[in-house]
């Protein structure tokens, strides 16, 4: 395999109708402008990916605070389809978990997803997500129209106030286990 | 400082200190001091005094009170010298070089020994290359001061200027020679060695020049000017194999520089393609990341070898993802079994990269590693350029949509998108996608340059103008900005845009403003005259001094040149109405509901002059406001700005001689563009308005000389001839006028009358339609009655063969009725056939369609709009997660 390169990269004032045109391919449903004023304001939540210096991904996150816990949801992650199974859904979903980790103080990640999506649903399995729940209904206009929400969770550093003690021990060798794996 | 009119001691002193304020650009200070000498009743008169008030209020930017004066003080002392220099120094400012030069003439007569004025008179010299007047004072100078380098220097570089290169040697070799202690890294000695090696080879004594270089090898700085010097002279000397180990060293120096190579080649003296290609396979090898030698076998090679060295380039250039990677190997394409094999290539890549991501079916067999998932888009990119080179656009369409539905990020995509549009004559569609280009990247440049061209192509030059807006400075105008930045493609693709759209005062203005950008650069040398000598970077101002004497040679030069020569001619043809006269249409021949459509265009069109005239206004107080700021910034700097004169294109438009101004625009080009047989082609429209038979002879032999064969100059002919006949009618010219007319009659077309030598043309070139066009323009303008059987030989024309150019030219010329007279109906079925043949021509379709079309894309917008909207809707109301949409 030739060597390729995959980075990831801001989003900007800029090229921010990059991110609109790929999530206009990548995603059955658009998004509002408020998404892409709020993107921009994301920072490390919101990045482009680079396959050979081609924008090809996207991931765009934001924090939710509803359910009295404090939760990172991606609102999209997606990967053009002549680039996926190379590996760049990966690097995107580490800097986001990365984030979290480094962030300590989120109760979990989650995602909708499509019902059908097979795909999707492998990719985040394979990080350890699971399906707590299945909205109905979920999409308007799409069909299927019900979602699984996927969730991984992740062990906060700090123990916030109205949340069980949990061992510092695990936490940081959950930490270290990842940054070996990226090595 | 002698006088011939000597001040008191007390005033004397101050008048040293008016002296000491000027150099310091303290003018107020300098006119206070004034104030107090002319005080005193003894000295009201007197001249210096005077002269150099003036020249002070000058650095004030006063310059109509400097010239009163500085002349007053001139008039009171004419035998003071320095009154004249004063006087020369003012016009100078001025830029009237010519002026100041005799000024300083006069100064010297009085004081000719005066250093001061001699140096200024040389720097004047060499700006208006008197080469002999600049010779005489660099001797002059040399006499006074022998001792100084730069006497030495300045004199060694006036002979060699004016040719005499033994003379020249010898002062710089005698010069050198009385050097006694060279420190090391002594880099003004070595440019002068450098200097001389150059003065040597220039008058062909290489030997010497070879010499010279090993004599001082180790005391030039310039260590790669002395080996690429060497390099070239053992070639020329022919010792070529002395000439291998430096061009090798040389590439291994910088292995992307083409001339090694090709001195290279020519050093090892090899002939063969073969044997050329093995070397540059070596180099390959060595210097696995240089480009050069990659590409250059490309150019070399053919056959199967060709094939393979081409096959191993495009892969790399793929793989890697090259964006000019086409516009590389473009120049190929000019040999057709190149260009095949491109082709034959390319589309080997897309199938096998469509089918296993490999790049060829063995690749694939043999289990080799896929390729990155880019190299198909890359390929289809590609495939569509060289199909849009091809101008097959429905081909060069189809791959650039495959590419971008394969991937829509990729920039370049829609920039080549846009390109095809463009070559298959729709402006409109092609900026399109170049606005959408640009739009995905804000922050690049040459995309919002790109875009902006595109928009002047479409005609939009507002457009354009807020496009570039994104990159000039802030609190100016754009158009402003890019002015004073000298951004010349931009000005000129205005000024063409205007032309089309019949702006011409607009249009010159444009010209006008590219032509000072030209005048400005060669007024800029003035610094570099002092600056080199000091510095003795003498082969970079030789350079410099040769560069601005062919400057207008510039395509930038010739193409605004060409624009302003193109409207001149067509304002001399048909002259703008005054404003009253054009209320005067015939109004009382039209049907009433054909004045009220009258009426109501002339209301808009006064509102709309009303509403442009305010915001001209508008914008001409901002331009003043930053023309104020601006020169408060340059006040203290530079008092030698004259004002020019503001274009206005109402009155460029309505210029009272025409031929005259676009004659200003030709002159250069007859004498720096003569190699380009559009100079004479245009310079013969001019003279044939101006009815100078001699002159259109001599563009005429011009043009005949460069290509004999060109369509054009058919037209030239026939037309010439028919001048020359009513000419003969009228009145009889001077005799040996006449004998030179006759005879280039003769040698033009010998016996034949007009007609005949046209109908000749006609039968000879029936192959090419530009031939046949100018040909059926001679048959209508020798016989107005032939003007069917006219139109009918170029409109009969196979239209499969004819090219999209080609085709534009010949329906402008019958829609506009200028050239076969009216001719509406066989205007409006030529548009038709070329709407079938050239179907993206923006030119050939209806107003109708294209407005449709433009309603529908604005509904369409519109349709994507309410679509989001709807979107937004359905997420923000699904199940309590505002924003989450997937
Ligand atoms: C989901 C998505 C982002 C994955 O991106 P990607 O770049 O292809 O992912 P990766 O290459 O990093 O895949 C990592 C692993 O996930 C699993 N995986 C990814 N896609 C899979 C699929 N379609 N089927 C099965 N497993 C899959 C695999 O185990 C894969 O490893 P492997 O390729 O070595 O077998 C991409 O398919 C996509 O953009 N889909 C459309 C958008 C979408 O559905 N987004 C999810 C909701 S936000």
């Amino acid at each position: 395999m030739t060597r390729s390169s995959i980075e990831l990269g801001d989003v900007t004032p800029h090229n921010i109708k990059q991110l609109k045109k790929l999530n206009t391919v990548v995603f059955p449903v658009s998004y509002n402008d408020k998404f892409y004023v709020d993107v921009l304001e994301a920072g490390e939540l919101a990045k482009l990916a680079y396959y050979n210096d081609i924008v090809v991904g996207a991931v765009c996150c934001r924090i939710d605070s509803t359910e009295n816990q404090r939760r990172l949801y991606i609102m999209t992650l997606g990967c053009l389809s002549p680039y996926r199974r190379l590996g760049i859904g990966t690097v995107m979903f580490e800097h986001i978990l990365n984030y979290a980790e480094n962030d300590g103080n989120f109760d979990s990640i989650f995602l909708h997803v499509q019902i059908n999506n097979n795909g999707a649903i492998e990719f985040y399995k394979k990080f350890g997500f699971e399906i707590v729940d299945t909205k109905e209904q979920y999409y308007k206009r799409i069909e299927p129209a019900d979602a699984h929400v996927l969730q991984k969770t992740l062990r906060r550093k700090n123990t916030p106030p109205n949340s069980h003690h949990q061992n510092h021990h695990l936490t940081n060798g959950a930490v270290n286990e990842k940054k070996e794996r990226r090595t | 400082m002698p006088s011939s009119d000597p001040l008191a001691p007390k005033e004397g002193a101050l008048f040293r200190k008016i002296l000491k304020c000027y150099e310091m650009k303290q003018y107020k200070n300098g006119l206070k001091l004034a104030k107090q000498i002319l005080a005193n009743p003894k000295y009201t008169e007197h001249g210096e005094t005077l002269a150099m008030k003036g020249l002070t209020l000058n650095g004030l930017g006063r310059r109509e009170e400097a010239y009163k004066y500085v002349r007053l003080g001139l008039r009171n002392d004419l035998r003071s010298h320095v009154c004249w220099h004063v006087y020369g120094l003012l016009q100078r400012s001025d830029k009237k070089y010519d002026e100041a030069i005799k000024c300083y003439r006069n100064a010297l007569k009085w004081e000719k020994d005066n250093l001061q004025i001699l140096k200024d008179l040389s720097l004047l010299q060499i700006q208006m290359r008197d080469l002999e007047g600049y010779k005489e004072t660099r001797h002059h100078l040399f006499t006074l001061r022998p001792s100084q380098h730069a006497s030495w220097i300045g004199f060694a570089m006036s002979y060699h200027l004016l040719g005499d290169y033994e003379m020249a040697n010898n002062i710089l070799e005698t010069f050198s020679q009385s050097q006694t202690s060279i420190e090391a890294h002594d880099y003004r000695h070595s440019e002068l060695l450098l200097y001389q090696s150059q003065i040597l080879i220039e008058s062909s004594h290489l030997q010497q020049a070879l010499e010279h270089l090993k004599k001082y090898e180790s005391q030039i700085v310039d260590k790669l000017a002395v080996r690429e010097t060497m390099g070239d002279l053992y070639i020329k000397l022919q010792q070529p194999e002395k000439a291998v180990p430096i061009f090798d060293a040389l590439i291994r120096r910088n292995p992307e520089n083409v001339l090694y190579y090709e001195q290279y080649l020519i050093a090892r003296q090899v002939s063969e393609a073969s044997e050329k290609v093995a070397l540059f396979r070596e180099f390959q090898a060595k210097y696995p990341r240089a480009l050069c030698p990659r590409r250059l076998p490309l150019n070399i090679a053919t056959g199967d070898a060709f094939r393979e060295v081409t096959d191993e380039y495009l892969r790399r250039g793929l793989r890697k993802g090259i964006p000019p990677l086409f516009v590389n190997v473009r120049a190929l394409h000019q040999q057709v079994d190149k260009a095949k094999t491109i082709e034959a290539l390319a589309l080997q890549y897309f199938e096998n990269l469509t089918r296993s991501g490999h790049f060829s079916r063995e690749d694939a067999d043999a289990g080799a590693p896929v390729e990155p998932a880019s190299a198909l888009v890359w390929t289809a990119l590609f495939l569509a350029q060289h199909y849009d080179y091809m101008r097959d656009t429905d081909r060069a369409l189809e791959c650039i949509n495959v590419a971008i539905d394969h991937t829509p990020t990729l920039i370049e995509l829609l920039i080549t998108k846009g390109r095809i549009f463009k070559h298959a004559g729709d402006a409109v569609e092609a900026y399109i996608w170049l606005d959408e280009a640009q739009s995905m990247d804000t922050a690049d440049r040459y995309i919002n340059s790109k875009c902006a061209k595109y928009m002047l192509r479409a005609n939009m030059i507002q457009e354009a103008e807020e496009i570039c807006a994104k990159f000039t400075r802030e609190g100016v105008s754009a158009m402003d900005n890019l002015n004073e930045m000298q951004c010349m493609w931009f000005q000129t693709e205005c000024a063409l845009a205007y032309q089309r759209m019949g702006r011409w005062g607009e249009a010159l203005k444009k010209c006008h403003e590219v032509d000072r950008h030209f005048a400005e650069i060669i007024e800029d040398q003035f610094d570099f005259h002092t600056y080199c000598m000091r510095k003795m970077t003498l082969r970079a101002y030789v350079g410099l001094l040769r560069l601005e004497d062919v400057l207008r040679r510039h395509p930038f030069y010739f193409k605004a040149a060409k624009c302003a020569i193109e409207v001149y001619i067509r304002l001399y043809d048909k002259p703008l109405k005054s404003e009253a006269t054009i209320e005067e249409i015939d109004i009382e021949n039209l049907p009433p509901s054909e004045l009220k459509k009258l009426r109501s265009k002339q209301r808009k069109a006064k509102k709309k002059a009303e509403l442009e005239s305010a915001q001209a206004a508008q914008a001409q107080v901002k331009r003043e406001q930053h023309q104020k700021s601006k020169q408060q910034a340059t006040q203290e700097t530079d008092p030698d700005a004259p004002q020019l004169d503001e274009l206005v294109p109402e009155k460029l438009e309505r210029t009272d001689e025409p031929l005259e101004k676009a004659i200003e625009f030709l002159k250069p080009l007859q004498q720096l563009a003569k190699d380009r047989i559009e100079t004479h082609l245009l310079a013969f429209e001019v003279y044939y308005r101006k009815n100078k038979p001699l002159l259109m002879l001599q563009s005429i032999r011009r043009a005949r000389a460069i290509n004999s064969a060109h369509p054009e100059l058919h037209s030239c002919i026939v037309r010439f001839m028919k001048a020359l006949k009513a000419d003969s009618d009228q009145r009889r010219c001077n005799a040996h006028v006449q004998q030179v007319l006759d005879k280039a009659n003769q040698e033009l077309i010998g016996t034949k009358t007009p007609q005949q030598l046209n109908d000749e043309f006609i039968a000879k070139n029936n192959a090419s339609i530009l031939h046949l066009y100018e040909g059926a323009r001679g048959l209508y303008e020798l016989d107005a009655s032939k003007k069917d059987a006219a139109i009918n030989l170029i409109t009969s024309f196979d239209l499969s063969k004819l090219r999209l150019e080609e085709a534009i030219k010949i329906y402008m010329a019958l829609r506009d009725g200028d050239v076969f007279g009216e001719c509406e109906a066989k205007a409006a079925a030529y548009k038709q056939a070329c709407h079938n043949r050239f179907q993206y021509a923006r030119i050939f379709r209806n107003v109708e369609e294209l407005e449709a079309q433009l309603q529908e894309k604005v509904a369409a917008k519109l349709r994507a709009e309410q679509e989001q909207q709807l979107n937004h809707l359905d997420v923000s109301e699904s199940a309590g997660m505002a924003d989450a949409a997937f």
